[in-house]
């Protein structure tokens, strides 16, 4: 064994309390480091990994099958490096005969099978299809328990054409392919229109262009005509960039303010490591180490506790992430793909024990250059005292010694006050900000959960060979009269959405109108502009509605209502709108005749203290024919987010905390000799405690008087760009979340966080033996 | 001289592992004695010390300092005992460097609740008293030795102690600073400070103490009185 290993191996069992916080803050740092890399890995490309998995198509290509022949689409392969089809596709007029999905057309493509070499299929429930009247639907993966209390589970036919199929399995297109598929026999028994062609092209397919051109290649060789539309695979990633782009800028946060922490703190904590052993170096250069040997024994020193941190803390990071990953994009859809990427695991290995060896390597070469004589006395000859004035005006003021002693501590050090300082700010400014984010989204989940609620209800028609409930036979002012004489309802809105033709928009637009207590359940409340509706020719819109049509609050629209031509004014802009597509417009009640039942939606806003679970049963007892769901619940977007910062939070704050305790550690360790004497002339170890203690409280009060602002501008910076990538508006309370008392608190968690890292060395200190400390000399 | 006693120490012992640092010690100081402690490197001199100073706990034994008895007190009792009855010098003088002069020992009165003005008024008194009102402002590491131990004797006083401990007070001086230090020590016992020193110095021994204790191997080995020198 070589001189530098057993001694640095002595070393590192001689100083148990720094190789325990240098391990634990290496542990910390790598698992907060792996999470925010992790994210942040996960967030730069989560589509382009699920896309290439899943090997997507770059081009989704529909041809007219009256003017081209299989035969002939499978020979044109100019620039395509990879196809998939021809697969026959048909538009259907859909409808879920058991629940309350699949309204409208559906694009379903015979396929025998959910491989192949383009757009492989994430078959996540159930089975392929291997029969006529067999379907599988496509829809983003979800957990066990979420498929079985979704709606989903209760869809178990679809009615396609008037052909019944039968749902065999769920499976997920990260290209959005189709909505479903059925064995190639039966696409072609449902009268396809187009047949569709998968492709991946060689070359350049970064632009449209690009990709247009490859189609262009492609169908040089075909009948004219014969391609009637093709989708690059631009407009799918665009559309899942603008659902990550939510959660972008919250995750991007953490993972710098993380990423800063576990710089900050690892330098201190080696440095100090250090500095306070050039005692140690100094006795080892005067046994004859060479300056290389006692560089050498200090690095390994200070590797083997950081290096087994960083192997647990990257265990600690990726049991962390995994789950989390996996709760966010499986929601997007790349649950598939989203565990910690190999690069993450090695950075977490090797990053944090590189980064404690560079910390360590400046103040070593310091060590390095110094002679044995000096650093042995820069371990142990008086200092001459830092801090001096503002020494002696603590000591002349009112305050308890004791305190007026912690609070003049951290000037005897500044170095390492400011290191510690940084990283209880940042503490500060994570909890903060933390604090901030989910107060908004407790408040966007209040507004949504107000609007929405407390429980949806909406007729269905059941229909098919596998019904086993019987359709709702009420007309809607019968079932607005169970919902309200249901016990536990306070509130009870009507709506009937319809969409309509509006002249000069591209698009129809969809109309709710509305009666009952609908305006009441928040929508009124919410308005971000305008005033609320008031007679057949004014509406409200939501502001999602106005954002992607760009229409403003005192436009006009010209819609086709029950082929009447009806002009109405947008008199105001709400929050929220009610479920439907493109949230649509708040319109008042009219006569529309006869409808389809799905036309017709409830919403119940139950009195306090009502039974949610007893509310919906009765009226599903009153009425199988009423598909009922809890409205009540907070946004998966909240959910996620709150989540992730509450677990980011929790462990930057625990770094923080573990800065402190090094440094009242390393304090303590410096300061042995004083604290010996303090005891010897009478400070109790209360005094002690209170003391060390105050020492890091004072930094926590600074670190959070000036990481609160911050924590504020992250908040202020952060949630309206997660809001304009979600494209919605908030009212400006939700960003208005900062009250005194919360200012105070999060000061206080300054506070908290110092005292916590500063008590368990504080504590030993007290227990310091005088005897030894003085004698020790 | 009265006949109050202010150390009893009955049959003390103090084991480290398997080793006796003090066998069966028995001692009594009266108020106003000097007592030099003496005898060679690791006889139990400062293990002694620090029984008397409530900084460790016998094995097994009575200590009785200022009709408390010590061995029985909890961390908290000590500390407040320390703070009120004993005043400490040693060798290396251990003042912080961070305080002033006046700052260090005004730190004595100020543990025991004395505001920082009257603290610092009783501090000048002893600076003036010790011979170093002049250097009240002067931080530890710009005073002399002999000077550093001036502070820390006036620290050692500024709560009126029942009994001075002195741990090799001269050990870490020269030859002059050690005799102002030694004349000082006199003086105060002279004035009634009973005094308690351990030392290797022969010369302190026999200057300031009136009765001299040698130790060896953990006991007593010969008490003697003396006439000072």
């Amino acid at each position: 064994m070589s001189a530098v290993w057993a001694t640095a191996r002595a070393a590192v069992r001689r100083r148990k309390l720094q190789t325990f916080v240098i391990g634990l803050v290496a542990l910390f740092c790598t698992a907060t480091v792996v999470v925010s890399l992790a994210l942040l890995d996960a967030m730069s490309a989560p589509f382009d990994r699920a896309f290439a998995q899943q090997r997507g198509p770059h081009a989704v290509a529909a041809y007219d099958p009256a003017k081209v022949t299989d035969a002939q689409l499978t020979a044109a392969r100019d620039g395509v490096a990879a196809v998939a089809g021809p697969f026959a596709q048909a538009t259907v007029e859909g409808t879920g005969t058991d629940g309350p999905m699949f309204q409208g057309p559906l694009a379903l493509t015979g396929r025998a099978d959910p491989g192949g070499e383009v757009d492989r299929l994430d078959l996540w429930r159930g089975r392929w299809v291997s029969a006529p009247g067999e379907i599988v639907l496509a829809a983003i993966p979800e957990d066990e328990t979420s498929f079985r209390l979704g709606p989903m589970s209760e869809v178990r036919t679809v009615t396609a054409d008037g052909v019944p199929l039968t749902v065999v399995g769920w499976a997920y297109s990260v290209s959005a392919t189709a909505d479903g598929w059925v064995t190639p026999e039966q696409a072609v028994a449902l009268k396809p229109s187009a047949v569709q062609m998968l492709y991946r092209f060689t070359g350049d397919v970064s632009t449209r262009e690009a990709v247009q051109q490859r189609l262009t290649g492609v169908a040089t060789g075909l009948p004219g005509g014969a391609l009637l539309a093709a989708q690059p695979y631009h407009v799918v990633k665009e559309e899942a960039a603008e659902t990550a782009g939510v959660y972008l800028p919250f995750l991007g946060t953490f993972g710098i303010l993380g990423l800063l922490v576990a710089v900050i703190i690892v330098g201190n904590v080696v440095s100090g490591a250090v500095i306070s052993g050039f005692r140690h170096i100094g006795v080892l250069k005067s046994l004859g180490f060479t300056p290389r040997q006692v560089v050498a024994v200090y690095l390994t020193m200070v590797t083997v506790p950081a290096s087994a941190g960083a192997v647990l803390g990257t265990a600690l990071g990726v049991a962390g992430a995994n789950p989390l990953l996996n709760e966010t994009f499986q929601g997007m859809g790349y649950g598939q793909d989203t565990g910690v990427q190999p690069w993450v695991w090695v950075a977490g290995l090797l990053g944090v024990p590189a980064l404690v060896l560079l910390a360590a390597l400046l103040p070593a070469l310091r060590a390095h250059r110094l002679s044995a004589a000096a650093a042995i006395s820069a371990g142990s000859a008086p200092r001459r005292g830092r801090g001096l004035r503002v020494q002696r005006a603590l000591g002349g003021t009112r305050l308890p010694r004791s305190v007026s002693l912690g609070l003049g501590l951290p000037f005897a050090r500044p170095g390492r006050t400011a290191l510690t300082l940084a990283s209880l700010l940042l503490g500060v400014t994570t909890v903060t900000f933390t604090a901030g984010l989910t107060d908004s989204l407790l408040e966007v989940s209040r507004i949504d959960a107000e609007a929405g609620g407390d429980v949806g209800v909406r007729p269905e028609r059941f229909e098919g060979p596998n019904r086993d409930r019987t359709s709702s036979t009420r007309t809607d002012q019968e079932v607005e009269a169970l919902l309200r004489s249901t016990p536990g309802a306070a509130k009870v809105g009507a709506s009937r959405g319809r969409t309509v033709p509006a002249l000069g928009q591209s698009e129809p637009v969809h109309v709710n109108f509305i009666r009952g207590d609908t305006a009441a359940m928040g929508y009124q409340k919410q308005l971000l502009e305008g005033r609320w509706l008031d007679g057949a020719d004014e509406v409200v819109a939501s502001a999602e509605l106005l954002n992607k049509r760009g229409l403003k609050v005192g436009d006009t629209l010209t819609l086709e209502i029950a082929e009447v031509r009806t002009t109405v004014t947008i008199v105001g802009e709400t929050v929220q709108g009610l479920p439907g597509p493109g949230a649509g417009l708040f319109a008042s009640w009219r006569d529309l005749g006869e409808g389809d039942p799905f036309e017709f939606y409830y919403q119940v806003e139950l009195a306090e203290g009502a039974d949610l679970e007893g509310y919906m049963a009765a009226v599903r007892a009153a009425d199988p024919g009423l598909t009922v769901w809890d409205n009540s619940d907070t946004t998966d977007v909240a959910v996620v987010v709150t989540g992730f910062s509450t677990v980011l939070a929790v462990l930057l704050a625990m770094v923080a905390a573990l800065g402190v305790l090094n440094t009242v550690a390393l304090n303590v360790q410096d300061r042995r000799r004083d604290l010996g004497m303090l005891k010897s002339i009478g400070m109790t170890p209360r005094q002690v405690i209170a003391m060390l203690i105050t020492s890091m409280a004072a930094l926590g009060v600074i670190g959070g008087l000036i990481g609160i602002p911050f924590g504020m501008a992250a908040h202020r910076l952060v949630v309206p760009l997660a809001a304009e990538a979600a494209k919605v508006t908030f009212p400006d309370y939700v960003m208005e979340i900062w009250d005194p008392v919360t200012l105070l608190l999060m000061v206080v968690s300054g506070v908290l966080i110092a005292i916590v890292g500063a008590l368990l060395p504080a504590r030993s200190a007290a227990r310091l033996s005088i005897a030894r400390v003085l004698h020790n000399e | 001289m009265t006949t109050e006693t202010v150390v009893r120490l009955d049959e003390v012992r103090k084991e480290y592992g398997e080793t006796a640092a003090l066998d069966g010690v028995s001692l009594t100081i009266r108020r106003g004695e000097a007592v030099a402690v003496m005898g060679p490197s690791g006889c139990g001199k400062s293990t002694l010390l620090n029984m008397i100073a409530g900084l460790d706990r016998p094995t097994a034994g009575e200590v009785h300092v200022h009709g408390e008895r010590l061995d029985l007190m909890n961390e908290t009792k000590l500390a407040l005992f320390r703070r009120h009855h004993l005043g400490m010098i040693f060798q290396f003088f251990n003042l912080l460097d961070d305080l002033s002069a006046l700052d260090n020992v005004a730190l004595a009165a100020q543990l025991t609740g004395s505001s920082a003005a009257t603290a610092r008024r009783r501090a000048l008194e002893l600076f003036d008293e010790l011979g170093i009102a002049g250097r009240r402002d002067v931080y530890p590491a710009a005073l002399s030795g002999g000077e550093r131990q001036r502070v820390a004797v006036a620290r050692a006083l500024m709560n009126r102690p029942a009994l001075l401990l002195a741990d090799e007070p001269t050990g870490a001086l020269d030859s002059k600073a050690g005799e102002q230090v030694m004349d000082l020590l006199i003086d105060l016992n002279q004035i009634g400070q009973t005094l308690l020193i351990v030392t290797h110095d022969e010369r302190l021994a026999h200057r300031c103490a009136s009765r001299l204790v040698e130790l060896a191997d953990g006991r007593i080995a010969r008490e003697s009185t003396l006439d000072r020198v």
